[in-house]
């Protein structure tokens, strides 16, 4: 009897091609997905990174010159500056109330119905448009006719109008409020779903151990929301570095330069002064900071539950 | 077989292509195309040819699409349609401003030479000049220079900057003292004397170039010499930022547009300058102003000068290079600018640019700053400096200025700064 020795069965070949047809296969699957990501990621990147070496007509090349003006601009860091406090006000404060809300209602609100109607009244603003919200931010806050201030005058509160948008010490905070209004319900829909699938068991067990509901948060909770709250964090510093149309309309990036982001001074680099060299150089340095900075994140706030 | 599996294939790319090709009954760019595509401003400026556009179609059979965008999505979309040089819009607005990049970039089709339109002698000759590239008159960029000059883009909102104030109230006012002293004489609780359009950047510095000019100030002189830290123009800028800034509501350093005629509208102002969508828009606007027929709109007052000089904002019509359909677009406009289409334009809300229109009785009860507009035109506004540095100037120009009226610089610094970034910006661009 022959010793017949087994073997994973030939992967049948439909020509003398290097593939095989299961292989084939996966790369035809793969195809659209990987040639998608090549158009709208990859080749854009590359275009920006090509620009970035050309003068603004695009016509020569002019090394590193472009990185160089950027980085020698005195306004990229007034607009940094601005970027991080933007940032350090909205992001905290959206991931506290947006916890808040998601554990209040998680623990108080047992009516389904009651649920639905908040996850509805949280998608609202979330489905607006920036600029439209920037501009009913606009009758908040305006001078002259602005409904805070009105309010504020008629509660007592203070006697003359308070400048919100004319003034650094309120044109800042009142510019982020409306990050914080709008994103803040963002935070709330994602920990909330985050809340319900944490097992009863476990909630019920530490009750009964005598668990209080700061317990049950710090020790179980939190652990099932930690990679949501890195998703947040990076879905949020990303926006935060896109944040553009509601500033442009409540401030204009004023009063001076008090408010002018990130993204609106790359707006103003390309569209104002035309330079797309020096503009597609600050957005690989974006892209650069913005990779750093998730990488740091993801290190603080590990993915894994423990 | 093989030939088969690609069969689909095949088809489906003959459809995406026969799909990309330009629209016309035709097939030819100089014949008759089935529609022409439209870019234009969202808002009042495009409010009245969207109302005539229809009327083209039932009298030629060309459908005309129009594609809105809010004020700065345009100029993006325009540059980077100009860029790419693609022919998704036949014709596309233009705010004035925007004419010396685009005549630099060489991103418009000559509309005189290659399409005929002519000077109408109805017409102000300071409307044509201001879609004429390079410029007529004034400094030439040296981009420009030695080119001839054509005729680019066509008035189609006749925008000049104006002066309004309350009349059931006080005289009008002359000079910018008498502006100032009228601030001062009417401004009480919760009412403001003045209304400085001070948000950052292109509001301020449309609010200021025109006081800026009536105190013999400017931004450049004829050899593009900056000149915004001189003596006459720094006194325009203290004027604005503390004698103007004393009588107007607190908040200045953040008012647009639609703040001021709103403030104007709820009675809680006695004047400003004015463009003229604002006074269709707002203020003569029964359903929201409390002031219709208590305002009065005039052209610019007087500075030490002895001039008052507004400032063009016309919106103008203009033909891509791209286009295909140069011709049938250049008809549109001639039909959209002839008097019979204009006298339709104008009521349902265009701002026309015809003297005759203008200078009409009846059409000036309707419409009550048409006198002020026509004398604003017959007195030659000024233009902003006619250079494709323009929006960046404006820009370092708005910041600094904004900056000096919210007191977080001195007139003094914010004009040696922006004086100092202009001087660089231009000399880098080969000025």
């Amino acid at each position: 009897m022959a010793n017949v020795t087994a073997r994973p069965a030939p992967l049948s070949r439909a020509g003398a091609g290097r593939f095989t047809r299961q292989e084939r296969l996966a790369y035809t699957m793969l195809a659209p997905v990987l040639g998608t990501i090549l158009v709208i990621v990859t080749y854009p990147f590359l275009l920006a990174v090509l620009q970035s070496l050309q003068d603004s007509a695009g016509r020569e090349f002019v090394g590193p010159s472009n990185y160089v003006n950027a980085l020698a601009n005195p306004l990229l860091y007034e607009a940094l500056g601005a970027t991080g406090t933007y940032a350090a006000l909205v992001m905290p404060t959206e991931i506290l109330l947006g916890l808040g809300l998601a554990l209040l209602v998680h623990r108080t609100v047992r009516s389904s119905s009651v649920r639905a109607l908040l996850f509805v009244l949280a998608t609202i603003p979330l489905v607006l448009p920036p600029i439209a919200v920037g501009v009913i931010a606009r009758l908040i806050y305006a001078p002259g006719y602005g409904v805070l201030n009105y309010l504020l005058i008629g509660a007592g509160i203070v006697r003359d109008e308070i400048n919100w948008l004319g003034q650094p010490a309120t044109a800042m905070p009142a510019v982020a409020s409306v990050d914080v209004w709008q994103w803040t319900p963002f935070v709330y829909l994602v920990l909330f779903s985050g809340l319900l699938t944490v097992p009863r068991e476990e909630i019920e067990a530490a009750q009964v151990d005598g668990a209080s509901g700061w317990q049950q948060f710090w020790h179980i909770e939190l652990n099932y929301l930690r990679p949501l709250l890195l998703l947040i964090v990076f879905f949020r510093l990303a926006d935060v570095l896109r944040v553009f149309d509601h500033v442009f309309v409540l401030t204009g990036g004023g009063p001076g330069n008090t408010t002018q982001l990130l993204s609106l001074y790359l707006y103003r680099i390309e569209f104002k002064y035309f330079d797309s060299g020096q503009a597609a150089a600050l957005a690989v340095l974006v892209l650069v900071g913005v990779s750093i900075a998730y990488s740091l994140v993801t290190r603080a706030l590990p993915v894994e539950r423990r | 077989m093989r030939r088969a599996q690609w069969a689909p294939a095949l088809v489906v790319a003959a459809l995406l292509i026969s799909a990309c090709q330009p629209s016309t009954t035709g097939g030819g760019g100089a014949q008759k195309p089935a529609k022409l595509t439209i870019a234009a401003v969202q808002g009042n400026e495009d409010a009245a040819l969207k109302a005539v556009a229809p009327l083209y179609e039932q009298k030629t059979g060309i459908k005309i699409e129009i594609v809105e965008f809010p004020y700065d999505q345009l100029f993006e979309k325009l540059v980077t349609t100009f860029k790419a040089n693609s022919p998704t819009y036949d014709l596309v607005m233009m705010d004035d401003p925007w004419m010396p990049k685009f005549g630099t970039d060489e991103s418009l089709q000559p509309l005189d030479s290659t399409y005929g339109i002519k000077r109408d002698s109805d017409i102000p000759d300071v409307v044509y000049d201001v879609g004429t590239w390079p410029p007529p008159r004034g400094p030439v960029p040296p981009k420009a220079k030695g080119k001839a000059a054509h005729l680019i883009g066509v008035t189609i909102v006749g925008n000049v900057e104006m002066f309004m104030y309350r009349s059931d109230m006080g005289p009008a006012p002359k000079t910018w003292d008498e502006v100032k002293a009228n601030a001062d004489k009417n401004k009480k609780a919760n009412f403001w004397g003045y209304v400085v359009r001070g948000k950052a950047t292109n509001p301020i510095v449309a609010d200021f170039l025109p006081i800026l000019w009536s105190f013999g100030g400017d931004v450049f002189d004829s050899n593009w010499n900056v000149t915004i830290d001189n003596a006459a123009s720094l006194k325009a800028v203290k004027f604005l930022v503390q004698d103007l800034k004393a009588a107007a509501p607190p908040g200045s350093e953040s008012i647009d547009a639609a703040d001021r005629s709103r403030l104007m509208a709820i009675g809680q102002a006695y004047q400003s300058t004015v463009w003229p969508g604002e006074i269709t828009e707002i203020v003569e606007n029964s359903t929201v102003s409390q002031v219709k027929g208590k305002v009065s709109y005039i052209p610019m007052p007087a500075g030490p000068s002895g001039k008052g000089i507004g400032m063009m904002g016309n919106w103008l019509l203009g033909v891509p290079k791209a286009s295909s359909n140069g011709q049938a677009a250049a008809d549109f406009i001639t039909w959209l600018t002839s008097s019979d289409t204009q006298k339709t334009y104008v009521d349902k809300g265009g701002i026309p640019a015809r003297k005759s229109i203008l200078n009409d009785a009846s059409l000036n009860q309707k419409n009550p700053y048409f006198a002020a507009l026509a004398k604003s035109l017959e007195a030659v506004p000024n233009w902003r400096p006619r250079t494709d540095q323009w929006n960046a100037v404006e820009t370092i120009l708005g910041t600094n200025l904004n900056a000096a009226l919210a007191g977080l610089a001195t007139p003094e610094d914010a004009v040696k700064k922006a004086a100092d970034q202009i001087r660089t910006l231009m000399k880098g661009a080969g000025y």
